[in-house]
């Protein structure tokens, strides 16, 4: 059988595909070569340097990881904060996400299939516009620390949240263009003019393990494994299963979304859909939140560290993350973390793929790329 | 007219925030330059080839696959085959939390130390979009631009990230943020803040146009410098009292006389929260 070796780049970093057959795909593995050793790096360090050291796991997602270190040590410290320092939370990383998908569709999905520079320089101005309205809270994007164990460390005045909030609802507008509240988008029906919608669907299996936003877990955490591969990045597994994570597995519950699943099940359509549906969703909340600041509540509440461990989940964009830490006299004894695209992009056997190399097999080869790159691939994050 | 000049941007061992905070100003000025490479951007298919213009984005270190390549092997190719060579970031720049820098191995030499002549270096965790934007129109458009002796560009090395920062009351007049979230205070003597010995303009040359970190109650981590992450980030490192590290271009004894005068001298107006909420005082007296 012949046995087409690929890199994929123009993701966060790159991955190998080896795909086994002609024109159909037999079966595909997927290697991640780019380890960079942060949870080492992390060793004997001050717990607070995390917050620094982590959001540089990657350039796109980093805010994701902020949030996880700060809850991983409040996890560990057993600290509240206050319902203002959360919603500031929700509100940044809730941004997060949105700037995430919209580059993922635009500047990784779309190019794919169609060359259109216009559109990547649309898209990346909705994404500047984001990356502002973060920054007003949180001092700038990427790469802040603002989120700390026990708050947060702006200080905001009711200017700023006026500010925060009518740029949120202009916001609104330009996502109403991309795709609108009934889900119609002219950009994801001309992705699939000469695309099947039915293709690259995946194991049917979803999780969700983080309760930020209006996520709602489906599994526990303690039931993830991490497994080593061929190559540098380790599988992840629910109860030794694969199972997809991310927009998807998180917004089945909706009703616009569920009848499109209806349709098509785990297709590349549905996945995409979710993705982009989503940013409404998270919009709608942050919105919602945003009135209930109480702008008299402390922004941090002070805390005693203590000898501890601690271990969380949180949604990010690709989907669930798993922090967890081991704390002693302040330093940091072991860190791991676990990623959304070790549980999608898994690499496994035949007998039992991930849920990435399901959505591979049995496609035209023409479509490797595009089914692959649908799953949001963030090999940075993958080789922590 | 003159050809476009040839741009190559390549990845080392990153994290790619380099290029995503790039990507928060107005890109259309690249229409000016031939982008042969990008690892996000659309770009023509890597290949190993000359260039006017070489963006290393990224640490360099040994046995690192990146396209198929061998990285050291790679990245020394591409930068013997380009005119100037762009180390953006501080991993790039001084090898940050991956690797090792081109010109500078943290406060060493560096692997390509011999041919620093050829090569500027934009640090900073991540490099500020506006500070690469200046670069490249200057280098588009055959403009010196005067460079320091660790080859940082003086129009934007030359500041400290103290300059601008709204905190700056505090300092002088010594008045210490005891606790995060608060807006008045400065980060200085006890949460690491490492604003005024860092090299950076971030307080001059906002980020994203509206913030900064010190700003927003984050002490600056020093993320240009060449030991950026140094360890304890949010704890300012004392020696009985008095900070390890003081403002750049001033001696001990001046920095400790000037600070001594000034805590003598109570700014009664600083000592006291600027916005009161009604129900504080009931915070506090519970």
């Amino acid at each position: 059988m012949k046995i087409n070796k690929k890199i994929i780049n123009k993701i966060e970093g790159e991955a190998t595909l080896k795909i086994y057959g002609d024109k159909v795909i037999e079966f595909a593995e997927i290697e991640f070569w780019q380890y960079r050793g942060i949870e080492k790096y992390l060793q004997n360090r001050h717990y607070m340097d995390a917050l620094v050291i982590n959001p540089r796991v990657c350039g796109i997602c980093g805010h994701s990881h902020l949030l996880a270190t700060a809850k991983v040590i409040e996890n560990a410290f057993g600290i509240k904060v206050s319902k203002k320092a959360e919603i500031l939370r929700e509100i940044t990383t809730g941004l997060e996400i949105i700037q995430n998908h919209i580059k993922w569709f635009y500047v990784t999905l779309y190019p794919t299939l169609i060359q259109d520079k216009s559109l990547i320089l649309k898209s990346l101005s909705i994404t500047s516009f984001i990356a502002k309205i973060i920054a007003v809270i949180a001092g700038q994007f990427p790469h802040n620390s603002y989120i700390i164990p026990g708050g947060v460390t702006c200080d905001l005045t009711n200017l700023d949240i006026l500010r925060v909030k009518e740029d949120l609802k202009k916001l609104q507008e330009k996502i109403d263009k991309i795709i609108d509240k009934n889900g119609d988008s002219n950009d994801l029906k001309r992705l699939f003019e000469k695309m099947d919608k039915n293709i690259g669907k995946g194991l049917n299996r979803f999780l969700v393990l983080g309760d930020n936003l209006y996520f709602k877990p489906t599994g526990d955490l303690t039931f993830v494994k991490e497994e080593k591969t061929k190559s540098l990045s380790k599988n992840a597994l629910y109860k030794d299963e694969f199972f997809e994570v991310g927009p998807l597995a998180r917004n089945l519950h909706h009703p616009l979304i569920k009848s499109v699943y209806e349709n098509y099940q785990d297709s590349v359509y549905t996945r995409i859909f979710a993705r982009l549906y989503e940013m409404h969703l998270i919009l709608e909340k942050i919105l919602n939140e945003i009135d209930k600041i109480d702008m008299c509540e402390p922004s941090f509440i002070d805390y005693t560290p203590r000898n501890s461990e601690g271990k969380i989940a949180i949604e990010a964009p690709r989907g669930s993350l798993i922090h967890s830490i081991e704390i002693s006299d302040e330093k940091i004894k072991e860190y791991n973390i676990i990623v959304p695209t070790q549980f999608n992009l898994s690499n496994s056997t035949k007998e039992k793929p991930s849920p990435a190399q399901a959505a591979l097999i049995k496609e035209d080869i023409k479509w490797s790329d595009f089914i692959f790159k649908c799953f949001d691939v963030c090999a940075v994050c993958n080789t922590h | 007219m003159r050809s476009k000049p040839k741009l190559l941007w390549i990845d080392a061992v990153s994290c790619n925030g380099c290029s995503h905070s790039f990507f928060n100003i107005d890109l259309s000025f690249l229409d000016d330059f031939e982008l042969l490479y990008h690892p996000l951007l659309p770009s023509g298919d890597f290949k190993i080839q000359s260039s006017d213009i070489l963006i290393v984005e990224g640490a360099i270190k040994s046995n690192f696959l990146r396209l198929g390549f061998d990285l050291n092997e790679l990245i020394s190719k591409l930068f013997f085959k380009a005119k100037t060579v762009i180390a953006l970031g501080t991993c790039a720049v001084y090898g940050g939390i991956f690797g090792e820098g081109l010109v500078f191995n943290k406060t060493s030499k560096g692997k390509f130390f011999k041919c620093k002549d050829k090569v500027i270096n934009i640090p900073g965790c991540p490099a500020h979009p506006e500070w690469l934007f200046y670069v490249l129109n200057m280098l588009k458009e055959n403009k010196k631009i005067v460079l320091d002796e660790l080859n940082r560009p003086v129009e934007i090395f030359s500041y400290t990230s103290h300059m601008g920062c709204t905190r700056n009351e505090y300092f002088e007049w010594k008045v210490d943020a005891k606790r995060f979230g608060e807006k008045e205070g400065c980060l200085f003597y006890y949460f690491g803040c490492q604003g005024p010995f860092t090299h950076s303009s971030c307080n001059k040359i906002l980020w994203n146009e509206v913030n900064s970190k010190p700003r927003a109650g984050t002490p600056c981590f020093g993320c240009t410098e060449p030991l950026f992450p140094k360890e304890n980030l949010f704890q300012t490192e004392t020696f009985m009292g008095i900070p390890a590290n003081i403002p750049l271009g001033v001696s001990k004894r001046a920095y400790l006389t000037l600070s001594g005068i000034a805590k003598s001298l109570t700014n009664e107006r600083l000592t006291k929260r600027l916005i009161k909420c009604e129900n504080e005082d009931k915070q506090k007296d519970n």
